[in-house]
């Protein structure tokens, strides 16, 4: 009877025990769309390589993944920009304490319709054009068309960051039409002909045709991987991972494999840029 | 066998078709079927149901200590266990219009605790459809005035508000409507906002009570903030401006306010007579109640954790009754040592006629002006990225800047003045706690109040500082 009762305590320990590790392997990431491809692939190649693991990655945008940070609902917020202060503020509020990683680099490229004759940019020019200064691409030396300009819709991190960092924080024109998703600014702007959108390099197809971009003036680059690890390319944003210090030891072994050689080559194949 | 061959095929093409038709049918619900989904997530999220609770442990310096630390003590009574706050709040936004704003939202906010059910929020929102600047919110809520007012209790590192706080602005709401203009998220301007409201300058009602304002006056209340935060996303700051323009009716009793007497001695002189209110109700006169103030606040995410420093500073005239400075909630009808005064307003003449009625009691109550100031400061500490905070907060109310120390309680050697008397004395308090976030939900908060009071040598009682420290051990719950 004693031998029972012990076989069957060490079967609830065990049971127990494989339970609690297999939920530890389990890792949920949610947030932006534009790293979100990224790390589904990690992801899948992670998973094959590491049996029994599991990894669920869901997109929204930046601020859905750090608002599900707040709330505990996720394990990795995945975000196109830096963390807000607000957002600090209410980690702090849930006593949760967190931690940043840049996971990959990403260079934002503006695009237009392949049949569009204009193929360079002033930093100038697109806050122009977004602000609605500019309203005809015969004002930056193109046909008499009337500019349509596309962007990401208002919770993704790359509105903000392109708001910030190539509109100096200036507004959006309220005739700008926002976009639910980076697939639908490259359709838009593929059948539009006076169309003008921004999207990440990752995204890039042949169906658009972008844009050399110019901060001074003078020299025009085009958006690359290449262009953007040797700085050339002016814009250029990190893609964060954020995630709670207490899920630190479920968390580690798949950032370090996106940090390791083999998950940075990755992020060269998917279109990002690499850390090194 | 050929015709069980043909039979088998007919068959299978049968099913097949069925099942392509059924498949079909498949395909054409599931949308329409994931869309009633949504529909019905996109209703729930709009709703929002909310709350807290806030249970503490207090143990005061002395038996009966009148406190600000949630309320008096029982006489005899230093230490209990108090349900302080249990907010349950239920909020629906409209959906959002065509540019990602709501129009319209409404919320309904209950307090229960051992003191019963009051209700503390009931108001509607509407927002412009075209520009997403201007918003109009009527109803009961919380008066557009500095800081500290409107800052939820939940979210509030001191158990309570300031003293001023909780004196200027019992309870925080009133009835009335706001008018508030700021630019939507998306704008580059919404960092600044401006909130202009006319309320009944009464406060929120008392549970059963149907009386909303007493007089025909309504009062002015006005706060511009501007907010902004650092490229950088690790400091952000903010300042306000404040003003209140209100009063009430000089009803029947005298009205004081400070000044000398002949041989020099400071306390209240008669600014209006009862005597000489006029009979008319809409022809009675008003009795002022104005401030202004200013606010400010910044947080900065450093080495040693976030760090956020927020103060506010508040002058006035702040009419109320001899025996508190408290702002009115009704009436003051005096001098109850001998009559009581009761008006009859004709219906169709609109004259009033104020009858005397003498009662049996021995306090006397008068309508007193005084001047005023206070402020608060908040210094919070996390420690870290831990989910310690350390909390001090300093705040001083001085009920009168007029009067200091022993001019406070003086005999005044004139007829028809009034000494001044313990309401007039200044206040301060030194906070100092510990807060414990166990996670989102939970909070545990370990508070001691140190409130020092002015002392007169010609006021009984206050001639030292009085035992009413009080310790708050509270654990707060909400979802």
């Amino acid at each position: 009877m004693k031998k029972i009762i012990l076989i069957v305590a060490i079967a609830f320990t065990a049971i127990s025990f494989t339970a609690i590790s297999t939920k530890a392997q389990k890792i949920v990431i949610k947030g932006s769309d534009t790293v979100l491809p990224l790390a589904q692939k990690e992801a899948e190649l992670y998973m094959k390589k590491n049996a029994g693991k599991s990894v669920t990655v869901i997109g929204g945008g930046s601020g859905v993944g750090l608002a599900a940070l707040v709330d505990n609902a996720t394990d990795i917020a995945m975000s196109s920009r830096k963390i807000k202060m607000d957002e600090r503020m209410k980690m702090q509020d849930a006593g949760r304490a967190y931690k940043e990683v840049i996971v990959a680099n990403d260079a934002l490229s503006v695009i237009v319709n392949p049949q569009n004759k204009v193929s360079q940019l002033t930093r100038q020019q697109i806050e122009g054009i977004y602000t609605g200064k500019i309203k005809n691409w015969k004002e930056v030396g193109g046909d008499d068309m009337t500019i349509v300009v596309y962007s990401r819709e208002t919770s993704s991190g790359t509105y903000e960051f392109f708001k910030d960092h190539v509109l100096n924080r200036k507004n959006y024109a309220s005739s700008v039409l926002n976009m639910p998703a980076t697939g639908a600014i490259i359709q838009s702007v593929s059948q539009t002909k006076g169309a003008i959108g921004y999207v990440g390099l990752a995204y890039m197809t042949k169906e658009v045709k972008d844009i050399a971009v110019s901060y001074d003036g003078k020299k025009f680059v085009l958006g690359s991987i290449a262009t953007a690890k040797d700085k050339t390319y002016p814009i250029v944003r990190p893609l964060y991972f954020y995630y709670p210090t207490a899920k630190e030891a479920s968390v580690k072994a798949f950032i370090d494999y996106i940090l390791s050689p083999e998950g940075q080559k990755i992020v060269d194949e998917v279109g990002y840029v690499s850390l090194k | 066998m050929k015709r069980r061959k043909l039979l088998t095929i007919t068959l299978s093409l049968m099913l097949l078709t069925i099942f392509q038709i059924k498949g079909q049918e498949n395909t054409d619900t599931l949308p329409r079927t994931v869309e009633g989904i949504l529909n019905t997530l996109d209703v729930k999220n709009r709703l929002k149901f909310s709350g807290y609770i806030q249970a503490q442990y207090q143990v005061a310096d002395s038996g009966g200590t009148k406190s600000f630390a949630g309320g008096d003590f029982e006489n005899g009574v230093d230490k209990r266990f108090y349900l302080r706050r249990g907010r349950i709040k239920f909020q629906y936004d409209a959906a959002a219009g065509e540019k990602g704003w709501s129009t319209s939202q409404y919320v309904l906010q209950f307090d229960i605790s051992q003191k019963g059910l009051t209700i503390k929020d009931v108001y509607a929102k509407f927002t412009d459809p075209w520009s997403g600047w201007f918003s109009v919110t009527a109803g009961m809520q919380n008066r557009p005035f500095g800081y500290e007012i409107v800052y939820s209790s939940a979210l509030r590192e001191s158990p309570e508000r300031g003293r001023m706080s909780q004196i200027i602005f019992p309870n925080e709401r009133d009835l009335g409507a706001m008018l508030t203009i700021q630019a939507p998220k998306t704008s580059r301007w919404n960092w600044i906002k401006l909130d202009v409201g006319m309320f009944n300058g009464t406060g929120a009602p008392s549970a059963g009570v149907n009386t909303s304002d007493f007089d025909k006056f309504k009062d002015i209340i006005g706060h511009l903030a501007i907010t902004r935060s650092t490229k950088s996303e690790r400091v952000k700051w903010g300042l306000g401006a404040s003003f209140y323009d209100g009063g009430f009716r000089q009803d029947s009793s005298d009205r004081y306010k400070f000044g000398s007497d002949s041989l020099g001695v400071k306390g209240f002189i008669i600014d209006q007579k009862n005597t000489v209110v006029s009979t008319f109700i809409n022809n009675r006169d008003k009795t002022k109640r104005s401030y202004v103030g200013f606010d400010g606040q910044v947080s900065i995410d450093w080495f040693l954790g976030l760090t956020t420093i927020r103060g506010e500073y508040i002058q006035g005239e702040q009419p109320a009754d001899s025996s508190s400075s408290t702002s009115l909630s009704s009436a003051i009808q005096q001098p109850s040592t001998k009559t009581t005064y009761t008006t009859t307003i004709n219906s169709s003449t609109g004259a009033a006629t104020t009858t005397a009625t003498t009662v049996n009691t021995t306090s006397t109550r008068y309508v007193y002006i005084r001047k005023f100031n206070g402020a608060y400061f908040y210094l919070l500490q996390n420690i870290g990225q831990s989910p310690w905070q350390a909390i001090v907060k300093y705040d001083w109310y001085d009920a009168n800047t007029d009067l200091k120390g022993d001019e406070i309680g003086q005999g005044v050697k004139k007829t028809g003045f009034q000494k001044s008397n313990a309401t007039d004395l200044k206040y301060t308090t030194l906070g100092l706690g510990l807060a414990y976030r166990w996670d989102a939900n939970v909070k545990i908060t370990g508070y001691y109040d140190m409130v020092k009071n002015e002392t007169s040598s010609n006021l009984s009682g206050y001639t030292k500082d009085l035992l009413d420290n009080v310790f708050t051990l509270r654990v707060q719950v909400k979802f």
